[in-house]
């Protein structure tokens, strides 16, 4: 034991001296040698190679050198956060929250790192999607818009004119289409952890309800319970989804269903459009989501690009910038990912791609969830984590809405 | 002429010298990651990962109040017990039959380290193609063989989503658990057979007064590693579960990330806190083991 003690002490201060040695960056004064810019992994064939090419455009001007990383969405929350953790932040970060990261002091505003001409060009309702405390942190990157996905051969088995405009036309569609027997679903549903969120919004939207009620969480509203009855008898009372559809994804739940040809009706977005024509298996139409509401409204997506303040980088960061939102740049990358416009310059380019269309048109009614409000990080893992208990069998939407108006409430205050 | 003598001290010091390369592995990938888990789990980090000061014991006190802690606790009670108890008594079998010389033995033992050879992520994926509702080849092969009469989603239905796993998990413990006793058995040495027959015990007195005792060392370390394996095991929970909400069918581990990454909680203070908790529950569930088994009579 003796011999053994000094060689565990030894051990000890060594790792002690580790962590003592990592604190704090290496800062350099005056400008930088390399950039760090971390990149969501949107498809396997694009998102790399694009950065790739443009960061190294972007040495052989500057001569600054980019530490590019490309995570895939699975992951990229939790290695972010190990990097800020550790005291190694990103110089440029792509995320799909930005409020946070503002609320922390850890950004630059566009003011500080985007010049006057691309700060314009931003379409407004997504410029004001990026804003915290009157100021834009989170710079829109590309956005998508939710688009309502019918089957047509099934429609036309059931002898369904037309995609449905209201609830109650939409309940009566999924209904034949059930009635189709062989395993045939009416609508899939996906209320599971993966983006529960959003499946939730459209509906809560396009029956009048919100997420907020002015500055308010107004989660647990009369509609919206409302709503969330409706989407539990959709499962348990007419018994049109798919089995246990608080307990099915999106990916390979409600789109693997769909892309088979066993679905009638599933909101989608251009992604999933771009699935089904490689596959050329399901013979689809993309329309308005239905409402109970009068008008159609759909979920809008934006993504972000931020800016991390660190000793000497703003001027790198600023070019790199200047050099994404070239409008050949974005709008070449956002094109070649089936995504939509988030400036002036790219929605005009775009416009004459006919595949669009639906998308584009949906845009102006498109409405976003409220990412400007720090709040929302926490409110939207909660809403994943348990909305879809609400639509189990026994399952209770109001207990489910009123925790999470709870947790929302406390969750602004921390 | 006599060779210098060495004093002490020298060689001590040599010894550190030659011990240094694996001190400072120790160091960087044991001690150093275990002092930045115990340093996290007093300290407080806002949503985004941004330290925000010390704040003692406060991330276990609010563990302990978590709600999902004892439906975790108990599914990982579950989760290791049956998966090691299942896992080694089928293995016994396996080994056993492995001892035996048969033709075709050699194919059989490679067969057997497939599903350990392969990634955990890929194997899980792969049952949960199986396990599949409408896609899987389970519900269509139970049916077919009359042992089903519906369909069950395997993996959403709350009843049996820990089987499924659990099925899991045993399968792909199989593999180290069915080699660590085939060294075992073939430890044993003949000649103690050879006195058994003589004896004229039958095959099942030989097994259990023979083989059993013998094989302890070997069960030993087959049940105190897998019990560590399995309740660190994170790949298969996570991808069979990773459909369900809330934490109904989660152990500590994934648990653990889902408090820092994945839940409202968001939290790798709180998170790292249960991340200790786990280690030292491994530690004492692997000593209590060990002395329930008395480690010391079975190393004699």
């Amino acid at each position: 034991m003796r011999r053994v003690m000094p060689v565990l002490l030894l051990s000890v201060v060594i790792s002690f001296l580790a962590i003592a040695c990592d604190r704090g960056p290496s800062a350099k004064s005056g400008g930088v040698a390399s950039i760090k810019v971390v990149i969501a992994d949107y498809s396997k064939d694009n998102t790399r190679p694009f950065w790739q090419a443009l960061s190294a455009a972007y040495t052989k001007q500057t001569g600054v050198k980019v530490d590019l990383q490309v995570i895939d969405w699975n992951s990229i929350d939790q290695q972010v956060t190990t990097m800020i953790q550790n005291n190694q932040p990103p110089d440029v970060l792509n995320l799909n929250s930005f409020s946070s990261y503002a609320k922390d002091g850890l950004l630059n505003s566009s003011e500080d790192v985007l010049s006057a001409k691309t700060r314009d060009d931003f379409l407004a309702a997504f410029a004001r999607g990026g804003e915290y405390q009157g100021k834009l942190y989170g710079f829109p990157i590309l956005s998508s818009a939710r688009a309502f996905f019918y089957n047509k051969s099934l429609f036309a088995k059931a002898k369904i004119a037309a995609p449905p405009k209201t609830w109650d036309e939409f309940v009566k569609t999924a209904q034949k289409i059930t009635a189709l027997g062989k395993g045939t679903i009416g609508y899939a549903l996906p209320l599971g952890p993966e983006e529960a969120q959003a499946e939730w919004s459209i509906w809560m939207w396009n029956n009048g309800g919100d997420w907020k009620s002015g500055d308010q969480w107004a989660i647990n509203s009369e509609k919206n319970l409302q709503t969330l009855k409706f989407l539990a008898d959709l499962a348990n009372t007419h018994k049109v989804t798919q089995v246990n559809p608080g307990k099915t994804n999106r990916t390979d739940g409600a789109f693997q269903l769909f892309k088979d040809g066993k679905v009638g009706m599933v909101m989608g977005f251009s992604p999933l459009a771009k699935q089904l024509d490689a596959e050329g298996k399901v013979d689809y139409g993309v329309t308005e989501m239905p409402t109970n509401a009068g008008a159609a409204v759909t979920l809008g997506v934006e993504d972000y690009l931020m800016a991390f303040k660190k000793k000497g980088n703003q001027e790198a960061v600023t070019k790199f910038l200047d050099l994404y939102y070239q409008p050949e740049n974005i709008t070449r990358w956002i094109t070649a990912e089936g995504f939509l416009p988030v400036t002036k310059s790219g929605l005009d380019q775009m416009r004459s791609n006919a595949k669009l269309k639906p998308y584009l048109d949906a845009l102006p009614n498109a409405r976003l969830v409220p990412t400007t409000d720090p709040a929302w990080d926490k409110v939207k893992l909660d809403v994943q984590q348990n909305i879809g208990l609400a639509v189990q069998p026994g399952g209770n939407p109001k207990q489910v809405l009123d925790q999470l108006q709870k947790n929302a409430t406390t969750a602004g205050g921390r | 002429m006599p060779g210098p003598r060495r004093t002490r001290r020298a060689t001590d010091w040599q010894a550190l010298l030659w011990l240094g390369p694996s001190l400072l592995l120790i160091g960087g990938v044991v001690l150093y990651p275990a002092a930045r888990l115990v340093q996290a789990s007093l300290s407080q980090y806002s949503v985004t990962g941004l330290y925000q000061g010390w704040v003692g014991l406060r991330n276990y006190a609010r563990l302990l109040r978590q709600e999902a802690l004892v439906t975790v606790a108990m599914n990982t009670v579950v989760w290791v017990a049956v998966i090691v108890v299942v896992t080694v008594l089928i293995s016994l079998a396996l080994a056993q039959l492995l001892d035996r010389r048969f033709p075709g033995r050699r194919l059989v033992r490679w067969a057997l380290i497939v599903p350990w050879a392969a990634s955990l992520i890929v194997t899980s994926k792969l049952f949960v193609w199986i396990y599949d509702y409408y896609f899987g080849i389970l519900n269509p092969v139970l049916q077919s063989l009359g042992v089903l009469a519906q369909p069950v989603d395997w993996l959403g239905d709350d009843s049996t989503v820990m089987g499924a796993m659990i099925a899991v998990g045993v399968f792909v413990s199989l593999p180290f658990t069915s080699y660590v006793l085939l060294a075992g058995l073939q430890t044993i040495p003949a000649d103690v057979y050879e006195a058994a027959r003589v004896d004229g015990a039958s095959a099942w007195r030989t097994y259990r007064s023979v083989t059993l005792p013998l094989l302890r060392p070997a069960l030993l370390v087959a049940a105190v590693l897998n019990i560590i394996y399995v309740f660190n095991s994170f790949p298969i929970v996570w991808t069979l579960n990773d459909r369900n909400p809330g934490f109904g069918h989660d152990t500590m581990i994934t648990y653990m990330y889902k408090i820092a990454f994945k839940s409202s909680l968001r939290d790798v203070g709180l998170a790292a806190a249960l991340g200790v908790v786990n280690v030292a529950l491994i530690l004492v569930a692997v000593i209590v083991y060990l002395r329930t088994v008395r480690w010391r009579e079975a190393e004699a």
